[in-house]
C-alpha cells in the first residue's frame, strides 16, 4: 500500500508537516498576502536545503506560478530534483462534505491545482469521485470569492476586526458568553471538536448551533429513537444481495454515494450469464439517479413513505420475520401494491442478513427508527448497515436554528458567529430568520463568498478553500483523514480552525499549528515521524475507522414515538399536492450556485441545466394542461414560488418536486438570479417535503435549457438490455441484436494489428448516469461552460454526454443511460469528409483532431453517426477570467472558436504515460493510462486500455458476450463498445411488469 | 394548340409563331436593345436597385458581424451543422444552372429559340454562381483559414483531403464560375463592339473599346468567335451536369440517413435546372415588361420555359416519390424513420411547403394559357423558386435534426442573422443584375439578328419547290 496512484510509479511527495513547522519564515510566507518568495530566507544554505525540501510544496510552488506578477523570486540557478516543469505531482487531500469527508488526490501543476482525483486508499472514495468533488477545483478559482474583510459591506481589515472583535470579547469573556453563538455547518473533524471545545471553554455559556438544509439529521435522529445511541447509519452495499431504497438515493445525492456506487456495482457486475447480481427494489416519490438503476421500481407518495414502511414491516412479519408490529395495525390496510410488497419482502427475508433496507434523508426520523428495526429484525445490522458513532461530529439540527432564531428574536442572543453557513438563504422560510438577522448586535461571517449572509453580516471575514488550509476530517465511518493545502491562499483569509482560535484565545494561529497541536492529543495517533509522514502522504491514517457501534433496539421507545407520530395514510389529492424540496443533482444545497460546471452539467433525469424547474408527473400535467417550460405557480402554507414546470415521468402522482440551492441573490457572476430560490416556502418542520400544495399555471412559458429533447430510444438498439434470466438463455442477445449484411469495405482497410491500439469498454450495466464522468472530462480537458443561451441551443461542449431514455409505460417507465463519447471508429466517417485532412487516423487507433488545421466546416459532426463531436460556435473562453484560467490543464490546448473539438482519449495522459515508460525503460502495462472518465467513475463502469494485450482488462471485457458496438452496421467500427444492460428482475415481478408494458 | 393559336398575334406562312415578333430590322434590334443601355432607366430601375443594394449592405454588414463574432450567431446547433448557408449554397449554384443550360445546350440542341433570353440567364449565373460562392467562405468556422481548402504548397506539407466531397466542390464549382464567366464574356464581344461603335464620349468608349478585343465584325473574326462560342457550348455542357452532381456529393457521400442516397446527382441537376428556369423566368417577365422587349421575349419563350419546368417537376417530383420507395425497400429503420420525419415530424410543414411548390403548381402549366400569361407565370416562378429553397432547407436540415441516436435530436430554428444573410444575398444578386441591365446589353443583339427572317432571306424557298 505504498503508492497513492496505481498510475504513477514515481516518487510522491507531501508537505513535511514538522520540517515546516520548524521554519517560521514559511509560515510567515504561507500567511502574507503576496509572499516574495525564498529571498528573504537569511543563508543560503539554508534556502538551498528549503528548497530541497520544499521541492514540492506547493505553497511555494503556488507562489511561483499564480503569483507571477508579484513574484520577486529568481528562476531555480539549482533546480530542486524533484520538480520538473510539465510533470505533474499529486498530493493526498480530504475534501469533507458534512458529516462526511472524501480522501481525495490533487493533480498540481508547478504548484497549481488543477484536478480532483479520488485517493484510492480512503474508504469513501476508493480512487473514484464524483461530480461534486471533481467540480470543487473549480470553486477554489471562482473569481466571486471574497477577497476582503468587510464591515457593514465595506472594505476593511483583518486588523479592524481584530480590533474590534478585542472589544466584543471582553464583554463575553466577563459573562461567560452569554448572548453569543456560533451557528455553523455541520462537520466531522477532530480539531474542529478541539476548536469547538477551546471556544466554549472560553466561552462556557456560549451557544453551538449547527444547521445544514439538506443533511443526515433525520437518519441520526431515527436511530436515536429507535436506539437510544445516536449514531450515523453507513450502508455497505456490496454486501447486500438485496437492497430495499426507501427514497434514499443511494447513487447520486446521499451522502456516501461514490461507496455506495462501488458496493453497488461490485455486487452487480458480470463477466458472464453465470455470474449472480444484486438486486435492487426503489420506492420513491421522484425520480432519482438510483430509481434508474432499480430493478424494480415503485413510486409511492411523499407523505405515504411512513405508510408504506409500515406495510413492508406488516407483510415481513406475515412472512415470519421477527418485528415487532403491535403499533402498526392501523396500517393493515393500504393500496399500495400488494404484490410488490408481498415480493420485495420475500426477497427482503431470503437475503436476510444479506438484504438491505436504506431510508432516505428525506424521511421523517420515525421512518428512519422502523427501518433501524427492520434491518434489525433482517439480521442486515452489522453486516450491510454499520452504525457509526458522533465523535468530532457537529450533527445539524433544525431545532436547534429555529431556537436560536427566537433567541434573537427575543434579544437573548446578540452577536452571531457564522462558520461557513449561510443561513439568511438557506434557512426555511417559515423561519424568517432574514428578520431575525437583522436585530443581531454584532454578527461574524466568515465564508468563502460574502454570501447573502456574508452581505448582511457586520463583520464578514474571507475565508479559505479546503485546498488551502491544513485540517482534518472523519470519513462517515471515523476514518481519519487530512486536509493539506496545495496553495498558499489565493486571496489570503482565515480557516475556521484559525478563526475559531482567535475567536476563542485573542491570538492568531495558523491552521497547521492547530492542527499539529490536535495531532498531538488523538490517542489513536502513532507519533513517530515515519508514521507522519506517511499519514500525509497517504492524506488519511489507514485502518483508523471507528469500531461501529452495536446500538439494541428498544421495542418499547420505538413504539412510543409511532405512536405519538403516526404516518399519514390519505394519499395526496389534486387539491393537496406534496411537494419535495429536494436535493439539486447539481448544486447540493446551494453551495456550488458559482460553479458554472455544475450549473451546465444536465440533471441526470430531466435533463435540464441552469435552471431548476417543478416536477411533476406527466399526469399532472395533462390535468393542468401545462406541457414543458410552462411557468407555473406553486404554493404551499409559508408561501409560493413561480417557476417553469417540467414533466417527470413516473414521478409520483400529485407531487411537486423543487431543487434547492437556486436563485441565489449573491452567490457571484455565475449563480446570480439563476433558478428560483424554494428555501422562501420551506416550513420548518418539513424541510424536505410538505404537503397541501397547490399549483397554477400562469399562462406564461420560459425558456428552459435542457440537452435532450427525446425521451425514447425509438426502438434502435442503442442502450440493449435484457433480464437476467432472458440473458442467461440468450447470453448473445446483445450482439445479435442488430443483423446486417456482411461489411465489406471498397479498399482494403488499415489493419492496426501492432503496438497499442486503445479501446474503452463502458458497462451499461454497472453505470448509473451519475455524470461524474462528464465533469471529470471537463475539467481534464478543459471544455469550456457555454451558458444557458447557448445550452438551449443545442451548443453545449460536453465530450462525455450522459444519454438518458425511458421505456415502457409513461406513468412508470424505466430509465436507463448511456455515456457517449466519441466512439474512435477505425473508419471513421468524419475522417473521410474534412476537406482539409484536420481529422485523422493515427497508429494506435485513435481519431485525434488538428485544432490548428481545423477551418470548421462541420461536415464531420454532420457526418458523425453519434454526434460527439462539439463545435466551438463562439468564443466560449473569451470571457474566462485570469483567475479561472488556473484551473485549465496546461497538457491540453484551449481551443479557439471556430473549431470543431471531442473525446480524444485521453491523448495526454497517453502521452505522459509512453514518456514515463520510455524515460523509466520499461514498457507500458495495462492500467498505467487511466482516462479521466476512466479514474472518476464510481462504478468503474468504464475500462480503457490496448485491446490487442490478451491481458489488458479492455480486451476481457470485450471477449464478453454482453460487447457490443452501437450503430456499427456503417462499418464504421467503433473502438468504444458497451456491455448490454442486464437488470435483475424478480421473475413473479416481470411477468406482470411486461403485461402492463404490453398493455400500455 | 387550337386555342392558343387564336391568341397569337402573328404567325408566318407556315402557321409558326415567329421567335421575334414585331417584324424587327436589323436596326431596330440594334436601337431597342442598345437603347436600354445607352438611355436614362425607367425610375422602377431606380426602385429596385435603392431596394436591392440596402439589402446588400444589410447582409455584407452581417457577414462582417459574422466573420468577427463566429457562426454562433447563426441557430445552429450540435446535430444541425449546417443551416441555412448551405441551403443558400445549394440553392444559388441551382439557379445559376438555367444560364449555362440554356446557352450551352441549348445551344448545341439549335434551339434557336434561346438567343432572347441566353444573355442575361448567363448573366444570372455569373451573380448566382457569385451568391453561392459567398457561402462556402463565410460558413466555416475560421474564415482567415478558408485556404486551406486549397491544394496550395505549404511548409507543412500538408495537402487537402481529396476525399472530401467538400474539396470537389472547391473545384466543381471554381471550375463551373470560370467558364460560365468566358461564355459570358465571349458571347458579349460583338455586342459590346456595336455599343462602342454607338459610344459618343470619352471614357465609355474607351472601356467598350477594351474590353470589346478590336472586334470589327469581319469574316475572321465571326469565323473564330463562332468555333470558340462552340467550343465553350461544349466545354461547358458536362459541367452543367457534373457542378450540381458535385454539389449532391456533398450530401450522397455522407452517411446520414435522408443524405446518403444514389439518386441524388440526378436528383440534384434536375431541380437545378428547374429552379434555373424559374429564376429566368422570374427575371425575364418584369424586364420584358418594363424595357419593352416583348417583341424578343415573347409569350412563346415564357411557354417554352414553362414546359421545361413543367418536366422537371415531373423529375423531382419521381425523386421525391422514389427516395419514400427506397427508404421502404431499404429496410433500413434509420432511412425509414426519415423519410418519415420529413413528412410527418416536426419539419412536416416544410416538406408540405416543397411538395405544394414543386410539384402541385407547376401543373397548371398543362395549360397553355396558363404558361403564356406572364402574371401566372411569374407567381408561379417565385413560388418554385421557394419550394426549391424548402427542397434543401428539407435535405440539410430534417436529416440533421433527427439522425442515428434520439439523444442527440435538437430543432433548427433560424436567427435574424440566417435570414439577414440570405436576404443579402438576393439584395447582392439583384444589385449586380439591374447593374447588369444598365451597362451591357440585355439581349444578344448579334445572336438575334441572326434568327430574323432577313437573316435568311431564302429560308422558304425550299417550300416553293
Amino acid at each position: 500500500m505504498s503508492s497513492i496512484k496505481k498510475k504513477t510509479d514515481q516518487k510522491k511527495y507531501w508537505r513535511s508537516m514538522d520540517q515546516l513547522a520548524d521554519t517560521p519564515e514559511f509560515n510567515a510566507l504561507l500567511q502574507r498576502e503576496f509572499p516574495e518568495g525564498a529571498s528573504e530566507l537569511k543563508d543560503p544554505v539554508s534556502r538551498r536545503k528549503f528548497l530541497t525540501i520544499m521541492g514540492a510544496s506547493i505553497a511555494l510552488a503556488g507562489t511561483t506560478s499564480c503569483r507571477r506578477p508579484v513574484e520577486k523570486i529568481v528562476p531555480y540557478v539549482k533546480a530542486p530534483e524533484e520538480i520538473i516543469p510539465g510533470v505533474a505531482k499529486y498530493y493526498a487531500t480530504t475534501l469533507p462534505f458534512g458529516l462526511n469527508a472524501y480522501g481525495v488526490l490533487v493533480e498540481s501543476h508547478e504548484g497549481r491545482p488543477t484536478k480532483i482525483e479520488g485517493n484510492e486508499l480512503h474508504p469513501a472514495t476508493m480512487g473514484a469521485s464524483n461530480s461534486w468533488l471533481q467540480a470543487s477545483i473549480l470553486d477554489l478559482y471562482d473569481p466571486d470569492r471574497s477577497k476582503y474583510v468587510r464591515h457593514n459591506g465595506n472594505r476593511s481589515t483583518w486588523k479592524a476586526f481584530a480590533e474590534s472583535w478585542g472589544k466584543i470579547a471582553e464583554e463575553y469573556k466577563t459573562n461567560g458568553g452569554e448572548g453569543l453563538a456560533v451557528l455553523s455547518h455541520a462537520w466531522s473533524s477532530p480539531t474542529m471538536a478541539r476548536m469547538q471545545r477551546v471556544f466554549l471553554d472560553a466561552f462556557p455559556k456560549a451557544r453551538w448551533v449547527t444547521y445544514e438544509p439538506v443533511s443526515d439529521e433525520n437518519k441520526i435522529a431515527g436511530v436515536k429513537i429507535a436506539t437510544g445511541t445516536p449514531a450515523l447509519p453507513v450502508f455497505t452495499l456490496g454486501k447486500a444481495q438485496v437492497i430495499l431504497s426507501l427514497d434514499a438515493d443511494l447513487l447520486l445525492t446521499e451522502p456516501d454515494n461514490i461507496r455506495h456506487n462501488k458496493g453497488f456495482a461490485q455486487g452487480r457486475r458480470l463477466t458472464s450469464e453465470k455470474d449472480n447480481m444484486n438486486r435492487l427494489y426503489v420506492v420513491e416519490p421522484v425520480f432519482s439517479v438510483t430509481g434508474g438503476m432499480a430493478d424494480h421500481r415503485l413510486k409511492v407518495q411523499a407523505r405515504q413513505m411512513g405508510a408504506f414502511t409500515a406495510a413492508l414491516a406488516l407483510e415481513l412479519k406475515a412472512q415470519g420475520v421477527n418485528i415487532d408490529v403491535s403499533t402498526l395495525g392501523d396500517y393493515a390496510s393500504h393500496n399500495f401494491d400488494k404484490k410488490w410488497l408481498t415480493e420485495v419482502s420475500k426477497d427482503l427475508r431470503r437475503a436476510a442478513g444479506k438484504s438491505l433496507v436504506a431510508a432516505g434523508q428525506r424521511l421523517a426520523p420515525e421512518i428512519h427508527a422502523l427501518v433501524f428495526a427492520i434491518n434489525a429484525a433482517l439480521r442486515n445490522n452489522g453486516t450491510t448497515v454499520s452504525y457509526f458513532s458522533l465523535r468530532d461530529k457537529a450533527v445539524p439540527a433544525r431545532a436547534e436554528l429555529a431556537e436560536l432564531t427566537q433567541n434573537i428574536e427575543s434579544g437573548r442572543i446578540s452577536t452571531l458567529i457564522l462558520l461557513d453557513s449561510n443561513p439568511v438563504f438557506n434557512a426555511p422560510g417559515e423561519l424568517n430568520f432574514k428578520q431575525a438577522f437583522e436585530k443581531l448586535t454584532h454578527s461574524i461571517h466568515l465564508g468563502l463568498h460574502a454570501n447573502e449572509t456574508g452581505a448582511a453580516a457586520e463583520w464578514h471575514i474571507n475565508g479559505t478553500h479546503t485546498l488551502e488550509t491544513w485540517g482534518d476530517a472523519r470519513a462517515g465511518d471515523g476514518t481519519f483523514s487530512i486536509i493539506q493545502p496545495l496553495i498558499a491562499p489565493l486571496f489570503a483569509g482565515k480557516s475556521e480552525n484559525e478563526l475559531l482560535h482567535f475567536l476563542a484565545t485573542g491570538e492568531e494561529k495558523t491552521s497547521h499549528d492547530i492542527m499539529q497541536e490536535s495531532w498531538k492529543s488523538l490517542s489513536v495517533f502513532d507519533q513517530s515521524e515515519k508514521n507522519r509522514r506517511r499519514v500525509l502522504h497517504d492524506g488519511l491514517l489507514q485502518d483508523s475507522a471507528l469500531a461501529p457501534l452495536r446500538p439494541r433496539l428498544r421495542i418499547s421507545a420505538l413504539a412510543a414515538a409511532l405512536r405519538a407520530n403516526p404516518f399519514p395514510t390519505a394519499p395526496a389529492s389534486a387539491d393537496d399536492f406534496d411537494v419535495i424540496f429536494a436535493t439539486s443533482n447539481s448544486l447540493l444545497d446551494g453551495r456550488f450556485a458559482n460553479n458554472g460546471w455544475l450549473h451546465e452539467l444536465p440533471d441526470p433525469v430531466s435533463k435540464v441545466t441552469w435552471e431548476n424547474v417543478a416536477l411533476i408527473s406527466v399526469a399532472a400535467a395533462k390535468k393542468l394542461g401545462v406541457q414543458n417550460r410552462d411557468v407555473v405557480t406553486v404554493k404551499v402554507a409559508a408561501g409560493e414560488i413561480t417557476l417553469p414546470v417540467w414533466l417527470q415521468p413516473g414521478l409520483a402522482e400529485n407531487t411537486i418536486a423543487l431543487e434547492l440551492g437556486y436563485g441565489r441573490s449573491r452567490a457571484g457572476r455565475i449563480g446570480d438570479g439563476v433558478g428560483v430560490d424554494i428555501y422562501p416556502i420551506q416550513s420548518l418542520q418539513y424541510g424536505y417535503f410538505q404537503q397541501g400544495g397547490s399549483i397554477t399555471p400562469t399562462g406564461d412559458s420560459a425558456e428552459v435549457a435542457n440537452t435532450q429533447d427525446h425521451n425514447s430510444m425509438e426502438d434502435r438498439a442503442l442502450i440493449r438490455e435484457a433480464s437476467l434470466d432472458e440473458y442467461r438463455k440468450n447470453p448473445d442477445f446483445a450482439p445479435e441484436m442488430v443483423q446486417h449484411p456482411p461489411l465489406k469495405s471498397l479498399w482494403e482497410e488499415h489493419k492496426y494489428d501492432k503496438g497499442n491500439q486503445w479501446a474503452m469498454a463502458i458497462d451499461l450495466t454497472t453505470c448509473t448516469g451519475c455524470s461524474a464522468c462528464t465533469i471529470a472530462c471537463q475539467s481534464e480537458n478543459n471544455i469550456p461552460i457555454v451558458g444557458k443561451d447557448q445550452v438551449n441551443r443545442g451548443r453545449e461542449m460536453h465530450w462525455m454526454r450522459m444519454d438518458r431514455y425511458f421505456s415502457g409505460d409513461e406513468d412508470n417507465p424505466e430509465m436507463a443511460m448511456q455515456p457517449v463519447a466519441c466512439q474512435h471508429c477505425e473508419m471513421a466517417p468524419c475522417e473521410e469528409v474534412c476537406p482539409v485532412a484536420a481529422t485523422s487516423h493515427d497508429k494506435e487507433g485513435l481519431n485525434v483532431m488538428t485544432y490548428n488545421r481545423c477551418i470548421g466546416t462541420r461536415y464531420c459532426s454532420n457526418n458523425c453517426p453519434y454526434k460527439v463531436r462539439h463545435f466551438n460556435f463562439l468564443n466560449y473562453t473569451k470571457d474566462t477570467p485570469e483567475i479561472v484560467q488556473m484551473v485549465m490543464n496546461p497538457d491540453v490546448t484551449v481551443r479557439f472558436r471556430g473549431v470543431m473539438e471531442k473525446c480524444t482519449y485521453c491523448l495526454q495522459r497517453i502521452n505522459e504515460a509512453k514518456h514515463r515508460a520510455k524515460v523509466e525503460n520499461k514498457s507500458l502495462k495495462d492500467g498505467d493510462i487511466v482516462t479521466a472518465c476512466q479514474q472518476t467513475c464510481p462504478a468503474d463502469a468504464i475500462v480503457f486500455g490496448n485491446m490487442l494485450d490478451p491481458e489488458s482488462k479492455v480486451s476481457k471485457v470485450r471477449q464478453q458476450n454482453r460487447d457490443y458496438s452501437i450503430i456499427a452496421e456503417l462499418n464504421n467500427r467503433p473502438r468504444t463498445t458497451y456491455q448490454a444492460k442486464i437488470r435483475n428482475f424478480n421473475t413473479a415481478l416481470a411477468a406482470e411488469k411486461k403485461e402492463h408494458a404490453e398493455h400500455v | 394548340m387550337e386555342s392558343s393559336v387564336k391568341s397569337t398575334a402573328a404567325t408566318t406562312a407556315n402557321g409558326k409563331v415567329p421567335l421575334i415578333l414585331g417584324n424587327p430590322t436589323f436596326n431596330t434590334v440594334t436601337e431597342t436593345i442598345s437603347g436600354i443601355v445607352e438611355n436614362k432607366p425607367p425610375r422602377i430601375w431606380w426602385g429596385i436597385f435603392s431596394v436591392s443594394v440596402v439589402l446588400a449592405a444589410v447582409g455584407l454588414s452581417m457577414i462582417g458581424y459574422l466573420i468577427w463574432e463566429g457562426t454562433g450567431i447563426w441557430g445552429l446547433n450540435n446535430p444541425v451543422g449546417w443551416g441555412w448557408a448551405i441551403v443558400n449554397f445549394v440553392w444559388w449554384v441551382g439557379i445559376g444552372h438555367a444560364g449555362t443550360l440554356i446557352s450551352a445546350i441549348l445551344f448545341l440542341l439549335r434551339q434557336r429559340w434561346r438567343t432572347s433570353i441566353n444573355r442575361f440567364a448567363e448573366a444570372m449565373t455569373i451573380f448566382a454562381v457569385i451568391c453561392a460562392l459567398v457561402f462556402p467562405g463565410i460558413h466555416v468556422g475560421r474564415v482567415w483559414m478558408a485556404y486551406y481548402m486549397f491544394p496550395l504548397p505549404n511548409q507543412m506539407g500538408m495537402w487537402p483531403n481529396f476525399r472530401s466531397p467538400l474539396l470537389w466542390d472547391v473545384f466543381a464549382v471554381g471550375t463551373y464560375f470560370i467558364v460560365s464567366l468566358m461564355f459570358w464574356y465571349v458571347g458579349l464581344i460583338p455586342d459590346l463592339a456595336t455599343l462602342r461603335d454607338r459610344a459618343k464620349k470619352g471614357i465609355r468608349k474607351y472601356v467598350l473599346a477594351a474590353f470589346s478585343l478590336g472586334w470589327r465584325g469581319a469574316n475572321r473574326h465571326w469565323q473564330h468567335y463562332e468555333k470558340a462560342y462552340l467550343l465553350l457550348a461544349g466545354l461547358s455542357t458536362p459541367l452543367v451536369l457534373s457542378v450540381h452532381t458535385v454539389v449532391s456529393f456533398d450530401f450522397a457521400i455522407a452517411q446520414l440517413p435522408g443524405w446518403h442516397t444514389t439518386i441524388f446527382p440526378p436528383y440534384f441537376v434536375a431541380g437545378a435546372i428547374f429552379s434555373g428556369f424559374a429564376m429566368v423566368t422570374t427575371l425575364a417577365i418584369p424586364v420584358r415588361h418594363f424595357f419593352g422587349l416583348k417583341n424578343f421575349i415573347t409569350n412563346k419563350h415564357l411557354g417554352n420555359m414553362a414546359m421545361i419546368m413543367l418536366l422537371t417537376s415531373y423529375m423531382v417530383g419521381y425523386a421525391y416519390g422514389c427516395e419514400f420507395f427506397v427508404a421502404w425497400y431499404s429496410g433500413n429503420e434509420y432511412e425509414q424513420f426519415t423519410f418519415i420525419n420529413r413528412a410527418f415530424g416536426p419539419y412536416a410543414w416544410a416538406y408540405w411547403i416543397m411538395i405544394t411548390c414543386n410539384v402541385a403548381v407547376p401543373q397548371i402549366f398543362w395549360s397553355k394559357k396558363m404558361r403564356t400569361k406572364p402574371i401566372v407565370l411569374f407567381i408561379a416562378s417565385i413560388l418554385i423558386n421557394v419550394g426549391m429553397w424548402f427542397e434543401r432547407f428539407v435535405i440539410t436540415v430534417t436529416s440533421l435534426s433527427r439522425d442515428f441516436i434520439p439523444a442527440n435530436w435538437d430543432y433548427f430554428s433560424p436567427t435574424i442573422f440566417d435570414v439577414g444573410i440570405y436576404v443579402g444575398t438576393i439584395g447582392i444578386f439583384m444589385s449586380l443584375f439591374l447593374i447588369f441591365l444598365r451597362f451591357l446589353p440585355t439581349i444578344a443583339m448579334a445572336e438575334v439578328k441572326f434568327i430574323l427572317p432577313q437573316a435568311n432571306p431564302h429560308a422558304h424557298d425550299h417550300h416553293k419547290v
